[in-house]
């Protein structure tokens, strides 16, 4: 990058803010998705919305392609970076800037951790409901973009459910402050578009988020099944009897395996486990909770195991949570495919699962949100051995087939990103992603925010759609698909 | 199929006074393209409508070319029902999908104050009643949409599974647009088992102050209500009426089980409220028709308006500053925990334009929005209200998505 910028660069953020050396640069070349690398040409940490937005306005002029970052726990590479472009790293813009109990709300920073507003709040008895398995670690800027769910999202929705208002700089560098911190705001939802835009649309720079008040009571349980099938009908049993449980998720043998080695959670070597949590006013609680007990059991449960206190409910969660990092413990490399599926057609997506886990020869550990549908296989794979890495991959694409066969989506809680964009139009119609290219071009015309994520590669024109054949001017060598 | 013809407005078919020149109700989303290209190409200031209960909302238009009608669009129901999800025409009312979702102990936990009310209307001006102090307003329940595009192009956003991030969320962005960015074919929703029991308690104040307590006590604490409203009654200013007997009350609806219903109001009546009434049954039901219906029920402006949930006693303290403006009739209907409320104003339109300018001017009090009124009210204050910063951005989305600005032209948020 031209030396003259990158002082620009210094004197909006400060010289240590500013990095371009290719050891610094390592760091930011991916986030949590490793095989999808790019170096970016800096990275920049600004420290407050106002740099942000300098930052911002000097790569509209210049033309330069920029890339949000939170903290790299993303699992699509929604954060990857452009070669030639900046990084926005947001990590230093970390205050939570004002705790509003009366009025049920917190304004934070994008790089506040999303466990760090829980924390703040919990001497108050209130609590952030999303809760991504990352929470501890994850921003809410990150939060923001990839509309995360989480465990508890069965019940209390997504991050899109949770922020009321946010301020952006938009691709122009204009500061603006997007939806209200009080209802009914006139007009289009364009808060909604923001979230989950997966920083394609602006940089959100503050979040005002909403706080819910503790529960009076939790109760946690965790019944053994041998086999998902039963398991599977449990859920559909809770739900069919009209109880919408605080979460409900499931892990096959391999996850548990995994779980076990890594973090002791305790849980019984079965061949699937169903954790189901309710939450609510104690009387309620009690009641259904009995009645989930008692579907477990009639549907085949060999153990249940009810968490007496917080302790044991956390360390449950614990277990749950570790899983994607646990499968380190029992394979040397794996991928984390997320993917949604009708409630109802889990059983048979989980069988075409174990049948590809068979037929590939590669492991396939399952940890999924049963409640919702959302699925999490995780495919094992060693990458010394030549081709393994690609099988993987086959595998992975080949769940995400059985999950748009079933009438789901391509992804439930992780994003698009650079992943998934080729896949984008085995859900979409051209059509339907047109108007979503048209959307993103009218707020970034000149399609500098974090390109290259979310939407396919644009076609050439005259280009007829279909599986790849060379374009007739990409033959000629006149242009190159990037 | 024989395509449907358009046909001439006639008085019946009026948006705010304004008699559209043409009227067409296609059969089909195929049919609503063509319907759409075509105005587009004409540059005809289109309006869509669907049960017609919320048209005259908006700014007064000066001329209707075409009134676009979703009532043919009204034969699909699907209810995946193992899958608490329903995917819905936009022309079908609210209360005839919930008939058909009744059926397996399921609804969509929207209400609205208008019987005809379709669920394209509902989406397209995200209204909500008092559940949507559990349940959100519509965007929160929706999960995909089929749209309709100003050029014709037949698009969808979201699916029908719960939960999904692919994409942008069009879905999302067209609640609230009032019909200004694209006109809804059907929609998805995420639904949720009926409560199997509730009960109401009602209290009654003569004082804001000991009222906006209660409230507090209540958000703050642990009972997780289904819906939690507020009632400000307007006042007899006649120098021989009473002005302030019980003029304002709570309703606070819980359900659940039975027993976990009955153990709640126990524990809210031990908090706040001791003297209480309880109401079940038949009678409860209608106290919350009454609540969604009441801003509605009788003549005036009807305004809708924001503040933070914590300021409770001092909306109901501007009430009474209104009220002294109006000759006492300004009464209010509102969302205790939203913080969102509904005003009725009566009056000529003068008196009614100050109350809103005073609203307006209010230093907690936001998103003011003129939802009811004469088409003089709507010439002396604008109906929408300051635009925002983010405006620029909504219109540039506009100029982009309904190129030729046939869509609710000059009358909707943008």
């Amino acid at each position: 990058m031209d030396e003259r910028l990158v002082d620009e660069f210094r004197r909006i953020c400060g010289l240590d803010a500013v990095l371009h050396e290719p050891l610094q640069l390592m760091t930011y070349e991916c986030d949590a998705l490793p095989h999808l690398r790019e170096k970016p040409a800096l990275v920049v940490l600004p420290g407050s919305a106002a740099d942000v937005q300098k930052v911002v306005r000097v790569c509209a002029r210049e033309g330069v392609p920029f890339v949000a970052r939170g903290h790299g726990t993303g699992l699509s590479g929604g954060a990857l970076p452009v070669p030639g472009g900046v990084v926005i790293s947001l990590s230093r813009l970390n205050r939570v800037l004002d705790i509003d109990i009366p009025n049920k709300r917190v304004t934070v920073e994008p790089g506040v951790t999303n466990l760090e507003i829980t924390r703040r709040v919990a001497p108050f008895g209130y609590y952030y409901a999303p809760d991504p398995s990352s929470q501890q670690v994850c921003s809410i800027g990150g939060n923001v973009a990839e509309n995360s769910g989480g465990a508890h999202c069965l019940k209390y929705g997504f991050t899109v459910h949770h922020v009321l208002a946010v301020e952006a700089v938009l691709p122009d560098g204009e500061i603006v402050e997007i939806g209200s911190p009080l209802a009914d705001a006139p007009g289009p939802d364009l808060l909604a578009l923001i979230i989950g835009s997966e920083g394609t649309l602006a940089v959100v720079t503050k979040a005002v988020v909403r706080i819910m008040r503790r529960p009076e009571s939790v109760q946690t349980l965790l019944a053994a099944f041998d086999s998902i099938r039963e398991a599977g009908a449990a859920v559909s049993d809770i739900i069919g009897a009209g109880i919408v449980p605080a979460a409900v998720e499931m892990m096959d043998r391999l996850a548990i395996r995994a779980a076990e080695a890594a973090v002791h959670p305790n849980f019984p070597p079965a061949d699937t486990i169903l954790i189901v949590e309710l939450d609510g006013p104690s009387a309620e609680v009690r009641e259904l909770f009995a009645t989930v007990e008692d579907t477990c059991t009639r549907a085949g449960a060999t153990t249940i195991e009810i968490a007496q206190d917080d302790e044991q409910r956390a360390r449950i969660w614990k277990g749950r949570k570790a899983a994607f990092a646990a499968m380190g413990r029992v394979s040397p490399n794996y991928y984390v495919q997320d993917g949604v599926v009708p409630r109802t057609r889990l059983p048979e997506v989980l069988a075409r699962i174990r049948q590809l886990d068979e037929r590939s020869g590669l492991r396939i550990g399952n940890v999924f949100h049963a409640g919702d549908g959302n699925l999490h296989p995780l495919i094992c794979y060693d990458e010394r051995i030549p081709g393994q890495s690609a099988l993987a991959e086959e595998v992975a694409r080949e769940i995400l087939t059985y999950c748009i066969e079933a009438g789901g989506s391509i992804t439930g809680e992780h994003g698009v990103g650079a992943d998934k964009r080729d896949y984008m139009p085995r859900m979409f119609s051209q059509d339907d992603l047109d108007v979503m290219q048209q959307m993103r071009d009218a707020i970034d015309p000149r399609r500098l925010c974090n390109p290259g994520k979310v939407l396919p590669t644009p076609r050439l024109c005259g280009e007829v759609p279909g599986p790849y054949r060379e374009h007739p001017v990409e033959k000629a060598g006149l242009a190159e698909r990037f | 199929m024989v395509p449907t013809e358009m046909r001439a407005g006639s008085a019946s078919d009026a948006v705010d006074g304004v008699v559209p020149r043409q009227v067409i109700e296609p059969a089909s989303a195929s049919e609503l393209g063509i319907a759409l290209a075509s105005a587009s190409r004409d540059r005809l200031a289109t309006i869509i409508r669907g049960g017609g209960t919320k048209i005259d909302w908006g700014r007064p238009p000066v001329t209707v070319d075409l009134v676009i009608s979703t009532a043919r669009l009204d034969n699909t129901i699907v209810h995946r029902h193992g899958d608490l999800t329903a995917t819905v025409h936009a022309g079908i009312t609210l209360s005839r999908l919930n008939q058909e979702l009744t059926r397996y102990g399921q609804w969509l936990p929207i209400d609205s104050a208008f019987d005809e009310a379709t669920i394209g209307g509902i989406v397209a001006s995200n209204d909500a009643g008092p559940l949507r102090h559990r349940y959100g307003t519509p965007r929160d329940l929706l999960i995909g949409v089929n749209l309709a595009m100003a050029d014709g192009r037949l698009v969808k956003a979201g699916g029908h599974v719960v939960k999904n991030v692919a994409g942008y969320d069009l879905g999302r962005l067209i609640s609230g647009s009032f019909g200004t960015l694209a006109v809804i074919v059907d929609a998805t929703f995420k639904l949720l088992p009926i409560p199997q029991a509730s009960a109401t308690l009602v209290a009654s104040y003569t004082d804001a102050e000991r009222l906006a307590h209660d409230a507090a006590l209540i958000a703050a604490s642990q009972v997780e209500p289904l819906a939690f409203d507020v009632r400000v009654s307007a006042v007899d200013a006649r120098p021989t009426g009473s002005t302030t007997h019980d003029s304002c009350q709570l309703l606070l609806r819980l359900a659940s089980s039975p027993s976990a219903v009955d153990a709640q109001i126990e524990s809210v009546r031990r908090l706040a409220l001791p003297d209480s009434q309880v109401m079940a049954g038949e009678a409860e039901s209608s106290v919350w028709k009454e609540q969604a219906r009441l801003p509605w029920a009788d003549v005036g402006a009807v305004v809708r308006v924001a503040w933070p949930p914590a300021k409770l006693a001092e909306v109901i303290t501007l009430i009474r500053e209104l009220q002294q403006m109006a000759g006492g009739r300004v009464s209010m209907v509102g969302r205790v925990g939203a913080g969102a409320g509904l005003l009725r104003i009566e009056g000529d339109d003068l008196t009614q334009s100050a109350v809103v300018r005073r609203l307006r001017s209010s230093v907690f009090v936001g998103n003011v929005t003129v939802l009811r009124g004469s088409r003089d009210l709507k010439r002396l204050v604008d109906v929408w209200g300051e635009p925002t910063a983010s405006m620029k951005v909504l219109q540039s989305l506009k100029r982009s998505l309904d190129p030729a600005g046939i869509l609710n032209a000059g009358r909707g948020p943008i």
